[in-house]
């Protein structure tokens, strides 16, 4: 049977290539071209020399923002997982009737432009928002400022990251075997430790799968910091941004592009050795 | 430990709803800035939209590069799909790998290349160019939902089509199409979203004549925080209300309207 099923599959013909070619051709035209060009300018612009790239490995403002995104994406991933795996957890624990509706709520947030979510949470934080405007209830003269901070963009990306993190870990945890916790129990697991030894390492895969594509994510994220962030602790895409925008800089603009398409594809390079990088999106 | 995780859980849908829920009451406040609890309700900025082609062109800008991205994505996609799902063939792993990599780019750096890159082809600004740069970035999503479905495809029917004397154009058009259809409608609906809602390469190359709706809101929050904001962000979520909520709405009440016989009836040859 599989042979037969094979058989029909492998006929060699030209078909495939037909079929094949329009796709490849428009993306090594419109995709790898424009990719290629910004290696270029890395190294042309504005005359031939490696210097935009000793200019951004070596200058402080540079290596500071380097280490601010890195620092940024590091605690959005882990606050994500302390948002995201209760949540999953919780789905797994209530009716399926709740669980659905949690599961439309965190798909609604996922389709909903990250735009409006960003100015959602310039509402709540902002100086005459709801939040403010407890802590005043409560007898603070003078509110701590919120917005623009490096506290409105890390909550606000934490927030629009989630989903992809809650959607990863509840995909793994509903597939646990409950029997699995169950014997654990009976054979005198605790709370804390069948917690430990069983139910974390059983859910590591998907912990694994969000923590990547949330890092790999915030590391390249422009509108949120740049909208809501603090102008003095920039993340490197808004930097990018600012390089070609307001000082035409295409040289430095691309080299930070370059090393920021370098980290990523190297993430991405080790997680596809060891998991396949189809099951990220799947 | 169970405890505390289901009461975090508990505060984490909290956090993921509170954000969803304040856009709407604010485009009815009739403040003139941020201001929440709003201090009165009208639907003046309802109006304030509806009527100002600063923000009408750039939707219609959104709609028309969707569409066209969509359009062309499509083209592209779908016979790709086909060669890279049923054909097995040197160098599949590695186009697979490829038709994926758009997904593994950041956005910021698409778009430093496609500013110099349109620019060069004297596309940059116009909605061509967009619609070029789009067609790129939902490559990989229309490709993996359709690649999902076309997985799932029960070849048998169309081994059947053809042993009962059909050509095979013929069993394309009437067997291998309808049965695609849903996965198709729901790859190009991902396509449109997915465009419709792309911001950063937008907010460099579409500039004055081409602005997206995205690329308009990131102006307006980052210059003057116009009020008309909460607006469109009211309009835009309830459009993914209306697009999570009423599939499984329409099929419930198609069911109960139908009756249970003729139902089944549908499924007999």
């Amino acid at each position: 049977m599989q042979a037969s099923i094979t058989r029909l599959t492998e006929r060699p013909t030209l078909w495939p290539w037909l079929l094949l070619t329009p796709l490849a051709l428009y993306l090594a035209i419109f995709f790898v071209v424009p990719l290629a060009d910004v290696v270029m300018m890395s190294f042309t612009e504005p005359k031939l020399t490696l210097s935009n790239y000793t200019h951004v490995l070596t200058g402080t403002l540079y290596q500071r923002v380097f280490i601010n995104t890195f620092a940024t994406a590091l605690l959005v991933t882990l606050v994500c997982l302390l948002v995201g795996y209760p949540l999953a957890y919780l789905m797994t624990r209530v009716s399926p009737r709740t669980a659905m509706l949690i599961l439309t709520l965190v798909t609604m947030s996922f389709w909903t432009s990250f735009l409006v979510r960003t100015y959602a949470w310039m509402v709540l934080l902002g100086d005459s928002g709801p939040i403010i405007g407890f802590i005043r209830a409560l007898g603070v003269e003078q509110p701590p400022r919120l917005l623009f901070t490096r506290f409105s963009s890390t909550l606000a990306m934490v927030h629009i990251l989630a989903p992809y993190m809650i959607m990863n870990i509840y995909s793994v945890m509903r597939k646990i075997d409950p029997v699995l916790i169950r014997s654990a129990q009976s054979l005198g697991a605790k709370s804390g430790s069948l917690f430990r030894h069983v139910y974390l390492p059983l859910t590591a895969p998907g912990i694994a799968n969000g923590s990547v594509l949330v890092f790999v994510i915030c590391l390249g994220f422009y509108v949120t910091p740049v909208l809501l962030g603090s102008p003095r602790e920039q993340m490197i895409a808004g930097l990018i941004g600012h390089q070609i925008d307001e000082f035409l800089a295409f040289g430095l603009g691309s080299a930070m592009a370059v090393i920021l398409l370098i980290i990523t594809l190297t993430i991405l390079t080790i997680y596809h050795r060891r998991f396949g990088l189809d099951k990220l999106w799947g | 430990m169970n405890r505390l995780l289901l009461s975090v859980g508990v505060l984490a849908v909290i956090f993921i709803a509170a954000p969803l829920v304040i856009v709407v009451p604010m485009s009815f406040s009739n403040a003139r800035s941020l201001q929440f609890p709003p201090p009165g309700y009208w639907l003046g900025y309802y109006q304030a939209y509806f009527s100002d082609v600063r923000w009408l062109q750039p939707t219609w800008n959104s709609i028309i590069i969707a569409a066209g991205t969509t359009v062309l994505t499509m083209l592209l996609v779908v016979p790709a799909t086909f060669a890279l799902v049923r054909h097995r063939f040197a160098g599949k792993s590695v186009a697979d790998l490829m038709l994926l990599m758009p997904l593994a780019v950041p956005h910021i750096v698409m778009a430093v290349g496609y500013y110099s890159f349109l620019g060069k082809l004297g596309i940059v600004q116009t909605h061509l160019g967009v619609i070029v740069a789009h067609t790129c970035l939902t490559v990989p999503i229309a490709f993996l939902v359709l690649s999902a479905n076309l997985k799932g495809f029960d070849r048998t029917l169309e081994r059947a089509a053809i042993s009962l004397g059909a050509s095979p154009w013929r069993t394309f058009i009437h067997v291998t199409l309808p049965i695609l259809k849903p996965g198709l409608v729901v790859s190009a609906l991902f396509t449109f979203v997915q465009s419709f809602d792309e911001t950063v390469v937008a907010i460099f190359i579409s500039g004055r004549d081409a602005a997206t709706l995205p690329r308009k809101m990131f102006d307006s929050i980052r210059q003057e925080a116009d009020p008309v904001i909460a607006v469109v962000s009211t309009l835009l979520f309830l459009l993914v209300l209306a697009g999570i909520v009423a599939p499984p709405l329409w099929k419930s009440l198609r069911a109960r309207l139908k009756p249970p016989a003729l139902a089944t009836a549908d499924h007999q040859p």
